[in-house]
């Protein structure tokens, strides 16, 4: 128990990953967003209130189009017009029961007639235009919803919102389920802040906040979706991973968000708590520069990729809490490559690849290893023993993202370990396929450019068929696999641990939506 | 007196406006552009749009020269107005004084703490010098030195909050949620202030008037409740001072352990987000705070010490 425990604070320890392994040999590893199969069946009692403890704190007092959203919305207080369904793979409505492209610039979205705001005041195209328009002209704009994507949004009429783009996008419902374009009622701005309490249209109602602390919720007995099973929540800003894993294993916390690798083993052993993970949109990746030698050879860069043994790096380093990568995308992504397996490790072949490249080692690789991820001095540990098994020296260098980004992005550099959200900014990867993997792309570490995988590209943020649009993404994603643009390691999990009493949880990997009028307790 | 109060006004003085100074200098001589920093605190993720760059730095002033920059930072501080967080928007004063009144009361908590386990371990030590009862007290707090923050708070937490449950785990809300924060950060201190406790005894029970109190008849209890312990409290009132003041923005890793909004979370995150203006206003509060402190230990030190009130005339 004691060593168990101790792992829970003193962070990840290699040499102790059998133990975690072994915890995780009962435990599956779920493919998408799962409920709480271990919750109670006792008797839902409405009046119980529920206590989340989450890892991010507000930084930007509230503003919508800052980060201070998704706190908001999976709290339960914020919602958009659209919502993205994860099980699904699709936009379905939300505050709005409808929308449709009126012409190649222009998408209408009809809103629900029966939607109030927590203050009482009717939701209407004037409040949610208000509202978007708040976020559009933010100084700090959300990259889902600023003028680079978006030129306008107007009331048609009193219950139709028209937004405007630049350029024909198919992606405007996917832009209005962001979080940052939440809505709130016109009371909600008051000159240049903006004041939530009250003003949301969610089945629960902020009351009050302790500063860099938590907020308080109580039901919202009006919310047009329907009965809210909870009196109430507070929803806590923990932003140390041990202490979230303690709150939930001690019953201070119903639910915990984001638990750490190291506290997984005591909280997988507890009877009261059950471990819910999810395939995140973030997979860890060894960049290469495929503009500099020898890296601009994709003889080299593949046989890189024959030489890393990708299991024992996710049962090592992530003591089983990730999964070899099979790609540049996680298998059950709706646009995932087809019948794509994690790569195995095949020295010979690599050495074979190597010698064809006429690789000589003339200087050690540098690998960049970014101190924000505690993993990935391990992680290029491990890189190093693997790649020196096929004689190829490497150099480890531990340095601060901010620091290593002026000469990542002017192509100074030979490998740099990270990782990026494909759905950071909606709920499609084609900003992160664009940005990253594109001729032109704004954050192309890799330095690839290929006329037919831009083309795929484009041809995809045209189209407004989702099911056309996946099969152009795992098309484009299979040319950065068979290019081994970079080596794409282990598909991270979003982890959440979850009370026994709670029921109606539904894990989001993405963290927007937590509590809803169906989140329910069951009384002790 | 008033040549002390002078040099000590000064001493303030100086030290707010170097470590303001410094401070300012942090986000600049550090790797990374400020201006991405401070988006990024906003809006998670690595791209940042250019556009967005050039006209938040310029909204905020981050082209203009730095010492322009820190003058005007300092001409509004001396008019009172410590300005706007650059990722909040919000008056800096907002969040520092809630976050300073969390951390001086568990700073005062953990230190009280202290003083109290120390006195008696301190005195018994002195008085059995040389023997079991010192070497115990002497070997068990001196191990207490040994125990860094990181390692003693999760094993608090193990013990009070999951094993025994009598404890929160983390928070600040009511008296409970104190106790291991503060047990947490009054341990290293308690063993310093047993050790100075002791020799100050050690010190003042050889003292001259002390042998002259007893050659008096005055009996063995009074002697060393009137003439010991005051005599040996004096480096404790200094060393009291010093930890007070370091704990104020120290205490970090206790307060991101067990979430406790106080004032080394907030300078924390703010260098990191280079969010200068809460940086600065932050220091310069600890920083005031820290001297006007150490300023008053050293005032009742002097008056209290025979010699050392000399000085002060």
């Amino acid at each position: 128990m004691q060593v168990v425990l101790l792992r829970v604070f003193k962070g990840s320890r290699a040499a102790l990953g059998v133990v975690a392994v072994l915890a995780l040999g009962g435990c599956g590893l779920g493919n998408g967003t799962g409920g709480n199969p271990g919750s109670t069946d006792k008797a839902v009692d409405t009046n119980q209130r529920i206590v989340v403890d989450n890892f991010r704190a507000p930084v930007a007092d509230w503003a919508p189009e800052s980060d201070a959203a998704y706190i908001l919305s999976l709290s339960g207080c914020l919602e958009t017009l659209t919502k993205y369904d994860h099980a699904e793979g699709k936009v379905v409505p939300f505050l709005a029961s409808s929308w449709k492209q009126v012409s190649d610039l222009e998408w209408d979205f009809t809103l629900r007639d029966d939607v109030k705001f927590q203050d009482g005041t009717p939701l209407t195209a004037d409040a949610v235009v208000a509202s978007l328009k708040h976020v559009l002209e933010a100084k700090v704009p959300a990259r889902a919803f600023s003028k680079k994507v978006v030129s306008g949004v107007k009331a048609v009429d009193a219950r139709t919102v028209r937004v405007s783009t630049p350029v024909e996008s198919p992606l405007v419902p996917y832009r209005l389920a962001s979080v940052n374009t939440g809505v709130l009622a016109p009371a909600a701005y008051k000159g240049t802040s903006v004041d939530p309490f009250g003003h949301c249209t969610g089945p629960f109602v902020p009351v009050s906040e302790k500063a860099k602390q938590s907020i308080t919720l109580d039901r919202n007995e009006n919310y047009w979706g329907g009965k809210v099973q909870l009196a109430g929540a507070e929803v806590r800003f923990i932003t140390n991973g041990a202490t979230r894993a303690a709150q939930v294993q001690t019953g201070e916390a119903d639910i915990s968000m984001s638990i750490p690798v190291a506290s997984l083993p005591s909280l997988e052993g507890s009877r009261d708590v059950t471990v819910l993970k999810a395939d995140s949109p973030r997979t860890a990746t060894l960049y290469l520069n495929n503009k500099r030698k020898p890296l601009n050879d994709p003889k080299v860069r593949k046989a890189l990729r024959a030489a890393l043994d990708l299991e024992a790096l996710a049962a090592s380093v992530y003591e089983g809490a990730a999964l070899p990568a099979s790609g540049p995308f996680a298998p059950s992504e709706p646009w995932a490559i087809d019948g794509a397996v994690p790569p195995k490790q095949d020295l010979d072949a690599a050495k074979k690849l190597l010698a064809e490249a006429g690789y000589t080692p003339e200087r050690p690789l540098e690998v960049i290893a970014i101190v924000e991820r505690a993993e990935f001095a391990d992680v290029a540990t491990v890189l190093q023993d693997n790649l020196k098994k096929i004689g190829v020296p490497v150099a480890v260098q531990s340095k601060e993202y901010a620091a290593a980004e002026p000469d990542v992005m002017a192509g100074k550099y030979d490998m740099l370990l990270s990782q990026r959200n494909r759905l950071i900014d909606i709920a499609d990867p084609i900003g992160f396929l664009t940005a990253d993997y594109s001729c032109e792309g704004s954050y192309n570490l890799s330095h690839f450019c290929d006329a037919e995988y831009d083309r795929l590209i484009g041809e995809a943020s045209r189209a407004a068929d989702s099911k056309e649009r996946y099969k152009l993404y795992a098309r484009a994603g299979k040319i950065l696999d068979e290019q081994a643009v970079n080596l794409w390691l282990v598909n991270e999990q979003a982890t959440d641990a979850v009370r026994k009493e709670v029921q109606g949880f539904v894990q989001d990997p993405l963290s927007r939506y937590v509590l809803t009028a169906q989140t329910a307790k069951s009384g002790s | 007196m008033l040549k002390f109060i002078a040099r000590r006004t000064a001493t303030l003085v100086a030290a707010v406006l170097l470590s303001s100074f410094a401070v300012f200098l942090i986000p600049y001589v550090t790797p990374g552009d400020p201006v991405r920093k401070i988006i990024r605190s906003r809006v998670a993720g690595d791209v940042v749009d250019e556009s967005v760059v050039q006209s938040l730095g310029q909204s905020l002033g981050l082209q203009d020269a730095l010492f322009v920059q820190y003058l005007r930072w300092l001409g509004s501080f001396f008019s009172g107005d410590m300005g706007l967080s650059y990722v909040s928007r919000t008056p800096v004063v907002e969040q520092v004084m809630p976050a300073l009144g969390v951390t001086v009361s568990l700073v005062t908590v953990a230190l009280g703490a202290a003083v109290l386990a120390s006195l008696p371990l301190g005195t018994a030590a002195a008085l059995r010098q040389g023997r079991r009862t010192d070497r115990w007290i002497t070997a068990v707090t001196q191990s207490f030195i040994a125990m860094p923050e990181y390692w003693l708070a999760p094993m608090l937490v193990l013990l009070f909050a999951l094993k025994l449950a009598v404890l929160p785990s983390a928070g600040w809300n009511d008296a409970s949620s104190v106790v291991l924060p503060a047990a947490t950060l009054a341990l290293r201190p308690a063993s310093y202030f047993t050790a100075a406790v002791r020799s100050g005894m050690i010190d003042a029970l050889s003292a001259e008037h002390v042998f002259a109190a007893r050659a008096r008849g005055l009996g063995r209890t009074r002697t060393v409740l009137d003439h010991v312990i005051p005599n040996g409290l004096l480096p404790l009132a200094t060393l009291l001072a010093v930890w007070f003041a370091g704990l104020l923005g120290g205490s970090v890793i206790v307060e991101v352990i067990f979430a406790v909004p106080g004032m080394g979370r907030l300078l924390y995150d703010a260098v990191v987000n280079s969010d200068i203006p809460l940086a600065q206003g932050g220091v310069v509060v600890v920083v005031a705070l820290a001297v006007g402190i150490t300023t008053l230990a050293d005032f009742v030190h002097r008056l209290l010490s025979p010699k050392a009130g000399a000085a002060l005339v």
